[in-house]
């Protein structure tokens, strides 16, 4: 067994059953053990669209996702998606080739320090400098890819290192010890609750990413205490849960923007106070006291000084704190919030209203359809208006906000949940970004359907710009956008354009009930932006509503 | 303010690369270090000030989460550190 079939080897002993990646020269090894070896291998048409497939993968399912490229530039390729992964505490282990040990230094062809470039995007990376390194190196970097806070691992692979003889290696069985809970902070954590006559839950994507999602549910339904959540946590609370606000922060919701900034407690749990979520941070909750539990000791403390904090597993810490507060009156208060705060979807004219359009859809799809949603004014638009009832059916970059995120992520999506619906919703901008991922789709035959809210225009930095920059639109014109239908038809994907609202609901069907992928190009006016908008540096209570 | 700091890891071509770029990305200057292997050359000693004015706490739970860190200790907190290892 060489080096190269090892690996294959050592991945199915990680319970590895699909991969993505693009091969070249450096990787060619790998390749060769992959063309028997037992591990499907997808072919996507970049290794950025790699990358994100195997986000998907691993934000579809909660498993490891695995993406292979050569070296050089399909190492830096996959630098993009790696970040993502970092950004959003996604486990993904990233292969790469590289040129032979005795070349590395020498600026050999298509030569580059990788190892170098992922220490700023990664959680950990490793260059395997010899045969016997390679067993421990894999073991090792699946686990640091999935303990504690998850994210991206990058093993540099030399190709003389894959054709080389392999060195056995067992793997080991892990041992992970039960953490027990400091009793003093578990009943400090109590009284502060006990005692709030204003709590609030602050809910981020670590609950997803600790499988916490069934905890907090019985969290929320035994305190009821109301709650709103992160971009990365939608999902994690049922959206008919009686006292869930939605999304709080620059986009949030205005009722959950409001009631940040009035209660009393904040629980914020497995959140990490990210800008686009406290606005001005000097005014972020300023009558509250913090309650933070997160695995990641780094976060406590780094942006909003807590009164108590727990890295504890959130499967521990949510039953060991559950107990109800007598807020009858703050939970009156949050109900008439949420009712007098609701979105509304009348929208004059004939022209086709986003909003109202995505909640069309959202109550149109069966219940474990999985939504990948790119990034820009439509992102913003499908975290407000849609609803999914797990984490693992939003699928959306977050941290990074990486355009071109959504189709590649619904490629893993659909790979990894075969019988779910999958659908890609995606703005003019970034579905041009990995465009080429179409092909990926049609050579496996997916059955992805595309949303694509066009306004020929890059949508949310136009917005920006009318607001904040005097309405010079610098660069974001985008008139002159291809013919998207014509564009999927190359790639043997059916669709149509639609105009207005009465097109909607049969084209939606269309959509919905397409037995393989299909395309709904859905024309909107540019002017539309997406409201409330916390302006930058303001506190999360002035929220803009319209241009006036 | 500067700080003090004495970290013990394992070994690694790389390491002192990852712990000046975390140093340098979470607002820190390095304005000293030092740093040997033991006899066995396994393990990293390393002694380094840097200068922020953010709280060290911040930048040492970042170090703490560098793979292969045995231990991280803040030996001094001050305005001026005149002499280091």
């Amino acid at each position: 067994m060489n080096g190269a079939n090892f690996v294959v080897h050592a991945l199915k002993e990680q319970n590895v059953t699909q991969v993505f990646g693009y091969p070249g020269g450096a990787i060619m090894p790998l390749y060769d053990a992959l063309y028997d070896g037992g591990v499907k291998h997808l072919l996507c048409r970049h290794e950025q669209g790699a990358a994100m497939a195997a986000i998907g993968y691993a934000r579809a399912t909660g498993k490891v996702g695995v993406c292979i490229a050569t070296s050089g530039p399909g190492a830096t390729n996959l630098i993009t998606g790696l970040a993502d992964a970092l950004l959003d505490s996604i486990p993904i282990i990233a292969i790469t080739g590289q040129v032979p040990t005795n070349l590395i230094g020498t600026d050999a062809f298509q030569e580059i320090d990788v190892f170098g470039l992922s220490l700023a995007c990664t959680k950990h990376s490793f260059m395997v400098q010899s045969a016997d390194q390679l067993g421990p190196i894999i073991e090792q970097a699946f686990e640091i890819a999935t303990t504690g806070r998850p994210g991206p691992v990058l093993i540099d692979l030399p190709k003389d290192i894959q054709i080389g003889p392999s060195v056995a290696h067992t793997l080991a069985k892990l041992v992970h010890s039960n953490n027990y809970l400091d009793n003093r902070l578990i009943a400090q954590a109590k009284l502060m609750i006990e005692s709030s006559n204003k709590p609030l839950l602050y809910v981020g994507g670590g609950v997803g990413m600790a499988n916490a999602v069934s905890e907090l549910r019985d969290f929320i339904e035994q305190t009821r205490i109301p709650s709103v959540c992160t971009l990365k946590a939608i999902g994690c609370i049922p959206h008919h849960s009686p006292y869930f606000m939605g999304m709080v922060g620059m986009h949030g919701s205005k009722a959950s923007n409001l009631a940040i900034q009035e209660c009393d407690l904040l629980i914020a749990i497995g959140a990490r106070f990210d800008d686009r979520v406290t606005g001005k941070l000097d005014e972020f909750a300023p009558n509250a006291k913090v309650i933070h539990l997160d695995i990641d000791a780094a976060e406590i403390d780094k942006l909003r000084q807590v009164t108590l904090s727990m890295t504890d597993d959130l499967k521990q810490v949510l039953p060991a704190i559950t107990i109800k507060p007598n807020i009858t009156p703050w939970k009156k208060h949050i109900a008439t919030m949420k009712a007098k705060h609701v979105s509304r979807y009348d929208h004059p004219g004939e022209p086709i209203f986003a909003p109202a359009l995505l909640r069309q859809l959202a109550q149109s799809i069966p219940g474990d359809t999985v939504i990948c949603s790119d990034v820009g004014q439509h992102q913003m638009w499908v975290a407000q208006h849609m609803f999914v009832d797990r984490p693992e059916n939003h699928i959306t970059s977050s941290g990074l906000g990486t355009m071109g995120f959504g189709v590649p992520a619904a490629v893993g999506a659909q790979v990894a949940r075969p019988d779910d619906m999958v659908i890609a919703i995606s703005g003019d901008g970034s579905f041009m970004m990995n465009v080429q991922e179409l092909g990926t789709i049609k050579r496996k035959k997916l059955p992805i359907k595309i949303l694509l809210i066009d306004n020929q225009r890059l949508g949310m930095v136009r917005q920006w710009q009318e607001l904040f920059f005097n309405s010079r639109f610098s660069e974001t014109i985008l008139t002159d956008n291809p013919d998207f239908v014509t564009l999927a038809s190359a790639f043997d994907i059916p669709g149509e354009t639609i105009k207005t609202k009465s097109q909607i609901s049969q084209a939606l069907q269309r959509l919905l009930t397409s037995e393989g992928p299909y395309l709904l190009h859905v024309s909107i006016s540019e002017a539309e932006n997406v409201w409330p908008l916390v302006p930058p540096g303001a506190p999360n209570d002035k929220m803009m509503e319209s241009i006036e | 303010m500067k700080s003090l700091l004495i970290i013990e890891a394992k070994n690694s071509p790389e390491f002192l690369e990852r712990l000046l770029r975390v140093c340098r990305h979470r607002g820190f200057t390095t304005t000293n270090i030092n740093a040997e292997t033991g006899n066995s050359q396994q393990t990293l000693h390393i002694t380094i000030t840097v200068a922020s004015e953010r709280n060290i706490s911040l930048l040492t739970k970042q170090i703490e989460k560098i793979v292969g860190v045995k231990q991280v200790a803040t030996l001094q907190q001050e305005k001026n550190i005149k002499a280091t290892a």
